[in-house]
């Protein structure tokens, strides 16, 4: 008896412990020689976060659909120390094109492509330091977050004062960040310019978690942002951001989404709490990816260099659903699509935490 | 900076403060019970998450408070046993089994997670029930005191009451005299013919029941669904409450409250122009700080060590 609770335990422990690490191990040399492409994503960290890898899974989905290609996402994990021997093994195995993503991997890119010149690789939300010179099988994209969030910010500022049914008067709007890191600073930015292009006095609150995978804390800093008086936050911290939308459900306020449009993401789980979010920063992750993928199969990504997808490019937007159709009236959506133009046209410089 | 102020000084500012001990408090009970028999279990990281986890998706599935309620807090009391199995059958250091407990409940968790949903990150697809938030009659009638204690979760005055049947347990009982004793002298206890094992897995499998309210409360009060390692560390902090409060019932609910306290006012200040990182550091700083001081006064004889408490 003992014997066998032992081994069941063991059993549990040891299939758990496999799927823990995403059951990744890809054997090379069992190539197949054939034509089609494949094309490897790899997550570091895992699916399921509502917003940022799930939609760049799903620009790799869809182009294994439209071009018939091999695809496959692979999760790392959330250990940092496994992200480069992961790639340097992806980079070894059967696949021609890499595909990985944020700032924390892209040093690891940088450091295995050259050693790899017959594979290509794609980096997105961070570039690669191409002035290294060895770099020619890899593109980057990286995404003018600070554009799109420029809008938010100035519906924000629009909405904060307006006689939306839970607007107060205050001319306060929240921030919630993950991490004080560059990329979401860049979120911050665009937001704040926004929302002062819009109205100089107002004030915005910004508050980080320190981890996007902390939804509780997320909430608490949320309702603490709403406490003083802010009736509307831009959530920018994936799954701890999670909090701020049940936050905002919760204090009878506004919660605006980010990289995916968050309100269809919850619209038939929670209907009532996805009332509560105006609109979505889109991050079009997967429209980049699959537009790469695309780029890649006519022979016309510029490998060799970075782009800028902004709101030009439909790298980045504002989310136009049904809900945003309803809660906003008419007049302001048309001045935040006035402003987009500016943007486009170049009449407005938005601000990056990049520094250029 | 003025609206700051007035948040913290405002009632529902100690409402805040309740609300984010609640999950530290359970978890240090669980440490503090345990600790106290002599082996303490550092696995209430995995065990809050396992029971957060099971709760979420029997609520969801059954649409039965009650059966979700039962259902992880038997979650939390396996944990507790296979640690106390893995511990006191097959010898293995309890910090290592505690270990390995917290990496089997973020895998497991996120496994069955994917089973059930499709999703690797959160549960919101379900649609999961939450403990209902109750306003206490008279109470909430008292101005300040009203606004800070009533129209909490259920599972808020839990924690505080668990702190009292904590008390009782160990001071009241002969379950609890047993495990002090085996705490401070198991071949002594042994001598008199208590068996040593025996006490240790009761403490554990307390130790796995009040955790798994912690977990419960995460996920079905904090907020509405799971996601994976939800935790966030709460269960670590909550081995310095309760050692801050060397595992008394009352002394471990003012560590907690402390924890709480600093997490609430470190988010409060967190929309000022500091750089977050700093802020994001205080919780932890005072725990440094608070034991570096504790440790100093028990060593000065200042404060009597549990043991001579007994």
């Amino acid at each position: 008896m003992k014997r066998f609770i032992f081994l069941t335990l063991m059993l549990i422990f040891i299939v758990s412990a496999l799927v823990y690490t995403g059951g990744k191990k890809e054997e090379p040399g069992t190539a197949v020689e054939d034509k089609e492409l494949r094309v490897v994503l790899y997550v570091n960290g895992n699916l399921g976060d509502k917003s940022f890898f799930d939609s760049a899974n799903r620009g790799l989905q869809r182009s294994i659909e439209e071009f018939g290609i091999r695809g496959r996402t692979v999760e790392g994990g959330i250990d940092p120390s496994k992200w480069e021997p992961d790639i340097a093994q992806l980079a070894a195995g059967n696949w021609d094109i890499v595909i990985a993503g944020t700032w924390q991997v892209v040093e690891f890119v940088q450091k295995i492509a050259p050693q790899h010149p017959d594979k290509y690789f794609i980096t997105y939300d961070a570039a690669v330091d191409f002035s290294q010179g060895n770099l020619d099988n890899v593109y980057s994209m990286v995404y003018k977050q600070n554009e799109g969030s420029f809008l938010v910010g100035a519906l924000a500022a629009i909405l904060t004062t307006s006689d939306l049914p839970f607007a107060n008067d205050i001319k306060i709007i929240g921030f919630l960040g993950g991490q004080d890191i560059p990329v979401i600073n860049d979120f911050r930015m665009g937001y704040e310019q926004g929302a002062q292009y819009i109205s100089p006095d107002v004030r915005v609150i910004a508050s980080y978690v320190g981890s996007f995978g902390d939804p509780a804390k997320g909430k608490e800093l949320a309702l603490a942002q709403f406490d003083q008086g802010a009736d509307i936050s831009f959530n920018v911290a994936a799954e701890s951001g999670l909090g701020l939308i049940d936050a905002a459900y919760e204090a009878k306020k506004y919660a605006i989404g980010v990289d995916s449009d968050q309100y269809l993401l919850f619209k038939d789980s929670d209907p009532e709490k996805a009332k509560h979010i105006v609109t979505s920063m889109m991050k079009n992750v997967d429209n980049s990816v699959y537009r790469a993928i695309k780029l890649h199969l006519s022979g016309e990504l510029p490998y060799g260099s970075a782009e800028s997808l902004g709101l030009k490019e439909k790298g980045v937007g504002v989310a136009d659903n049904e809900n945003y159709r309803k809660l906003v009236p008419e007049d302001i959506r048309k001045k935040i699509a006035e402003l987009e133009e500016k943007i486009i046209s170049g009449e407005i410089k938005v601000k990056t935490a990049f520094g250029e | 900076m003025s609206t700051i102020l007035e948040s913290i000084f405002s009632p529902d500012f100690g409402f805040v403060i309740l609300r984010v001990t609640t999950p530290l408090l359970f978890a240090s009970l669980g440490v503090a019970v345990s600790a106290l028999s002599g082996t303490i279990n550092i696995g209430l990281e995995g065990i809050m998450l396992v029971s957060a986890f099971t709760g979420v998706m029997v609520s969801a599935f059954t649409r039965s408070l009650l059966l979700a309620l039962i259902a992880g807090v038997a979650a939390g009391v396996l944990l507790g046993m296979i640690l106390a199995y893995f511990h006191l059958y097959l010898k293995t250091d309890v910090i290592i089994g505690a270990i390995a407990l917290n990496f089997f409940a973020s895998g497991i968790t996120i496994f069955l997670l994917f089973l059930f949903t499709g999703d690797k990150g959160t549960s919101s697809s379900l649609r999961s029930l939450v403990f209902p938030e109750i306003s206490i009659p008279i109470l909430n009638k008292i101005p300040i005191l009203g606004r800070i204690a009533s129209g909490h979760n259920v599972l808020t005055y839990f924690a505080l009451l668990s702190v009292l049947i904590y008390f009782i347990l160990i001071y009241k009982t002969p379950l609890g005299l047993r495990i002090r004793a085996v705490g401070q002298n198991p071949e002594a206890a042994e001598s008199v013919g208590i068996n040593v094992n025996h006490i240790k897995i009761y403490a554990l499998l307390l130790s796995g029941f009040f955790g798994a309210f912690g977990g419960l409360y995460l996920a079905m009060g904090y907020v509405s669904w799971f996601s994976r390692d939800m935790t966030a560390g709460r269960g670590f902090i909550a081995i310095a409450a309760s050692t801050l409060g060397s595992h008394m019932p009352l002394r471990t609910l003012l560590g907690s409250l402390l924890f709480g306290s600093v997490s609430a006012f470190s988010i409060y200040i967190s929309s000022l122009e500091v750089p977050s990182d700093l802020i994001q550091l205080i919780p932890y700083a005072v725990t440094v700080i608070v034991l570096t001081i504790y440790s100093g006064r028990v060593f000065s004889g200042k404060i009597k060590k549990p043991k001579e408490l007994i």
